[in-house]
């Protein structure tokens, strides 16, 4: 590689990207105006080379009332006492950040996916983090380092904020580790009448730009560039600058805080725009939520509250402090929302300098102009810095590996399932989410880990709920990114049906490797290609994702394929719930799905050393197995349900046990089914009404007995004793 | 009239809502207080304080909180037979402030809950308190039933009970451990605590017996949708389950 000269600016644009700037401004950019463009055009910022294909996924429906476009999304839950309530979704990465300094990294993740949620005028109701860690089981390794300071740094951040962690997931793999996945969800709830935009409203001319939070300094500079290249361990120490540091005293305050201006703007009647500080800092937030509305904007970064003097211009305007968010206000209110900040809320006694304060003002001209000093340190066509820029990079089709061979292997249960049970992507998550609060804010109907899904009832005095599933399994990217892709959408979806809630929606997160090697941006194009077109399957759409590319080391080992899909449900009346665990003795168990089974990407083929094809994936046998699942749950014969992944039928029967177990009923099943261990998609249900037996797309596989044993074909196990083994792989990570 | 109850907000506290929310549901003329608006705390007739994260939890859980202005009428009201009820970081605030178990002078804590054991972890667990004194010992328990097993949520890093031995025994003696870790049939041992609390502590009452700190959360576990699996009644929005504590507190309030 030649290297670039040594007037090169320390920027990540391409040098066809210099030139591009340097030609529209007719004269060289200032560095503010590097820095900006560094940040705007980075992926992290401008999807450059995903948005073309993310447009194939689908993002209208009937439950959608804000598609992709803000800081989130929003699915229409229901009535309420004469009101509409949304539930509004937003879903991130925080990658990069975590790989490097993973306390901090995780943490910060969590207060930035709560802001975007915040800022469409919601109350935060929940997050949930799906996971990606590399092989722990080295106790020194940083695999190991990463895996445990990243879910301390989730839960001091979700803990101290009072959001509860309802749902989320982990997988352990060697794939991850010199590149961990640390995804973020957030959920809130809003009156729809009420929802605030991140962007100026209509008439918005000569409005305030209001920013509020931490004092600016010199931390995340250079973040969202930071993002977009690939991790290099020697670059370990400087890349830590980029990460940003978290507050969630601050953070819990000014959460605290807006919702009392919300009021305020209600009672007032007046519309205006709120938008989180992500990647850009100041100048993308400020220069996206003029753009939005049509306008340009003018700022002083003199009046910006910062930390330390003497920062450069460049540090003020694009690095990413965290904790800070950007309102348009009309001029006559902002005394009154600066008030609330400052006066009522305290801000600048909760942390050093923090406070709201005017920085400048929106202007009819599309222009975005900066000044610092009395000078003018960026003057640019905001639509040329805003706009949508575009990268056609070549590919190659996404090749799906085929072993070929589809004969199903003999297996000896009563020596496999126990490993599998033990396997570190099967084994209980609890000593892992135990350090999170799952149940603050008293809404809890089915908490974190109680179910294939979380639920809520977020709204008081309303029987509205809320569920929330995730997915997303390496194994199966690894053979194949598009199949991988489809089946994170049916689990996902399966989950949240499990637990009887009506899918509402979809988010995505899209991990992967440098897109600039064809074979990593066709992984990512197949993937994409099989989101949308499970969605389109089942009817439902993506509100809300994200991008995360340039997930590899700099040795060139990238990430297995990773599409991470999160799915919203919801209930009309939360009561209607499917409580976990196996209910009573004598009921039948089915088996709702697909009937195709195979081994490729299962726990049992890596435990046993084999490969195979992934499951053929049915549409037809899928909507007709959710179609009886929420018969059986409408016709109130549904005892138990669980959506069977990881580990294959036999590991849903004994979850389903298991939480009889700690519910207090002795309660076990006999089993006769011959390959238990394939992860067939599809549910496991326990049914009071064998009537259901009959319908095509079902079989009875088994039935519940009064003692708590699993009888499998004649092999016969504990519950305690599986229990035990289950419950103790993760306490040697978190003790 | 009903009797006033303030929730006390702190910078960092965050269980204000669903704590109010079931005072109001149990009966309680309740409202939040917020830092920087408690001029007329003294109008009102009781405190509750909330869980959180108050102050940071700098220094040590409720260390700062103790020192707080709004913690002049807390423990003026208090020494003048006001009742007041933290949650913990309630619970925290209340031993920081010295209230108690109440057996030394005020802000000069004689026990702390501090770092969880074994492992100095945040932990989060379904648990059940016991009720370890009489019902009567304490107004705010005192519509409970004998050994009344209260459903709650522990979630907190700094719940395990810490004093010297001489304190510990004054603890005992003085009757002020209000409630002990169960597990759901009543049974009590050393894996139902959740943090190695020293004597199993959930919670601790002052001599007077006006003021209880309790560690777990059931505010959190207060109404049918909490826990389907275990409802009382057909209303899934109606407060059961921890509900049972704060119906006791309300009554004592209103002086039933």
């Amino acid at each position: 590689m030649v290297n670039p000269p040594a007037s090169r600016p320390n920027v990540a644009l391409s040098d066809d990207e210099l030139r591009a700037i340097a030609q529209h401004l007719r004269r060289e950019p200032s560095t503010v105006e590097l820095h900006a463009f560094d940040a705007q055009w980075s992926e992290h910022c401008s999807y450059k080379s995903s948005r073309r294909h993310l447009k194939k996924l689908p993002v209208s429906g009937a439950n959608v009332v804000l598609g992709p476009g803000e800081d989130s999304g929003i699915l229409h839950l229901g009535e309420h006492d004469g009101e509409r309530y949304g539930v509004v979704v937003a879903h991130e990465s925080h990658n990069h950040p975590s790989q490097v300094v993973p306390f901090e990294g995780a943490a910060t993740g969590i207060g930035g996916i709560v802001r975007d949620v915040l800022c469409m005028g919601a109350q935060v109701i929940a997050v949930a983090d799906p996971l990606r860690f590399g092989r722990v089981e080295r106790p020194h390794s940083h695999a190991r380092y990463v895996a445990r300071s990243a879910v301390d740094g989730i839960g001091a951040y979700g803990n101290a904020i009072g959001v509860p962690n309802l749902a989320g997931d982990a997988y352990f793999d060697e794939g991850f580790d010199d590149n961990c996945l640390v995804n973020v969800v957030a959920l809130g709830i809003v009156k729809e009448s009420e929802i605030v935009h991140s962007h100026a409203p209509p008439g918005a001319d000569g409005w305030d730009i209001v920013l509020v939070g931490k004092a600016t300094d010199p931390s995340g500079f250079g973040g969202a560039s930071f993002s977009s290249v690939t991790l290099d361990s020697s670059d370990a120490e400087s890349n830590k600058g980029a990460v940003q540091v978290p507050d969630p005293f601050l953070e819990n305050v000014l959460m605290r805080a807006s919702y009392r201006v919300f009021a305020m703007l209600r009672e007032r009647g007046v519309v205006a725009g709120f938008k989180d500080l992500g990647a850009g800092g100041i100048m993308g937030c400020s220069a996206e939520i003029v753009a939005g509305g049509g306008y340009g904007a003018d700022l002083n970064l003199d009046d910006v509250n910062v930390a330390v003097d003497g920062l450069p211009p460049e540090v003020i305007a694009v690095g990413e402090t965290q904790e800070r968010l950007l309102w348009v206000l009309p001029p006559e209110l902002t005394a009154s929302v600066v008030g609330i900040y400052n006066d009522e809320f305290t801000l600048p006694h909760v942390a050093y300098n923090a406070r709201a304060t005017v920085v400048g003002r929106v202007t009819q001209e599309k222009r975005y102009v900066l000044r610092h000093r009395g000078a003018i340190v960026m003057d640019v066509d905001i639509e040329f810095l805003t706009g949508r820029i575009d990268d056609e990079l070549s590919y190659v089709e996404a090749i799906r590996h085929d072993p070929g061979h589809r004969e199903l292997p003999a297996v000896d249960v009563e020596d496999v399932f126990p490993k599998i049970l033990a396997h570190r992507d099967v084994c209980s998550r609890e000593p892992l989410y135990r350090r999170y609060d799952w149940a603050v804010r008293g809404t809890t109907v089915l908490p974190r880990g109680a179910a294939d899904a979380g639920v809520l009832a977020p709204v008081p005095g309303s029987t509205l709920g809320v569920a929330l599933s995730v997915a997303g399994n390496p194994r199966y990217g690894r053979i194949d990114a598009r199949a991988a892709a489809e089946l994170a959408v049916l689990e996902a979806v399966r989950r949240a049906i499990a637990t009887g809630a009506r899918p509402l929606g979809l988010t995505d997160c899209l991990n992967f490797g440098n897109p600039h090697k064809p074979e990593r941006y066709g992984e990512l194009i197949a993937a994409i290609d099989g989101l949308g077109h499970a969605a389109r399957e089942l009817g439902l759409a993506f509100v809300s994702g994200n991008v995360s590319l340039y997930n590899e080391s700099k040795s060139g080992a990238a990430i297995p394929p990773s599409a991470i899909v999160a799915c919203v449900g919801g209930f009309r009346d939360v009561s209607r719930v499917v409580t976990p665990g196996l209910k009573r003795a004598g009921s039948a168990l089915l088996w709702v799905g697909s009937r195709e089974l195979a081994v490729g990407g299962s726990v049992l083929a890596e435990v046993l050393g084999i490969d195979g094809p992934l499951p053929e994936i049915s549409y037809d046998s899928e909507r007709a197995a959710i179609a009886i699942v929420e018969t059986a749950i409408s016709a109130g014969v549904m005892l138990s349900c669980r959506a069977i992944s990881d580990g294959g039928m036999l590991t849903a029967l004994a979850r389903l046990a298991f939480d009889a177990r700690n519910a207090g009923r002795r309660l076990g099943a006999e089993l006769d089914f011959g390959n238990p261990l394939c992860e067939a998609g599809g549910f496991l249900c326990e049914v009071s009404d064998e009537g259901l037996v009959d319908v095509s797309g079902s079989l009875k596989v088994g039935t519940t007995i009064g003692e708590p044993r699993l009888v499998v074909n004649g092999t016969s196990f504990d519950v305690a004793a599986l229990y035990d083994v289950w419950s103790k792989p993760l306490t040697e990570i978190y003790p | 009239m009903k009797r006033r109850i303030a929730v006390l907000v702190f910078p960092g506290t965050n269980s204000e809502d669903e704590t109010l929310r079931l005072l109001r549901d149990c009966g309680g003329e309740a409202e939040l207080v917020h830092w920087s608006r408690a001029q007329r705390l003294t109008d009102y007739d009781a405190y509750v304080l909330p869980g959180g994260f108050a102050y940071e939890d700098r220094i040590r859980a409720g260390a700062v909180s103790a020192h707080d202005r709004m913690m002049d009428d807390v423990i003026a009201g208090a020494i003048s037979g006001k009742l007041v009820f933290g949650i913990c970081n309630g619970a925290q605030i209340l031993l920081e402030a010295g209230l108690v178990p109440g057996t030394g002078p005020v802000r000069r804590p004689t026990a702390a809950f501090t770092d969880n054991g074994p492992v100095p972890h945040f932990v989060c667990r379904h648990v059940y308190m016991k009720l370890a004194i009489d019902p009567s010992r304490c107004a705010i328990t005192a519509a409970l039933p004998n050994d009344a097993a209260i459903p709650a949520y522990a979630a907190h890093g700094e719940g395990r009970l810490a004093a010297s031995p001489e304190r510990l025994q004054e603890i005992v003696a003085g009757d002020h451990l209000a409630f002990v870790y169960a597990h759901r049939d009543g049974r009590i041992d050393a894996a139902a605590v959740p943090n190695g609390s020293a004597l199993g502590c959930a919670g601790l009452v002052n001599r007077e017996g006006n003021v209880l700190a309790i560690m777990p959360h059931p505010e959190r576990d207060g109404w049918n949708f909490n826990h389907l699996d275990r409802q009382e009644g057909n209303d899934v929005l109606a407060p059961s389950g921890g509900a049972a504590l704060f119906r006791s507190f309300v009554d004592a309030v209103n002086g039933r």
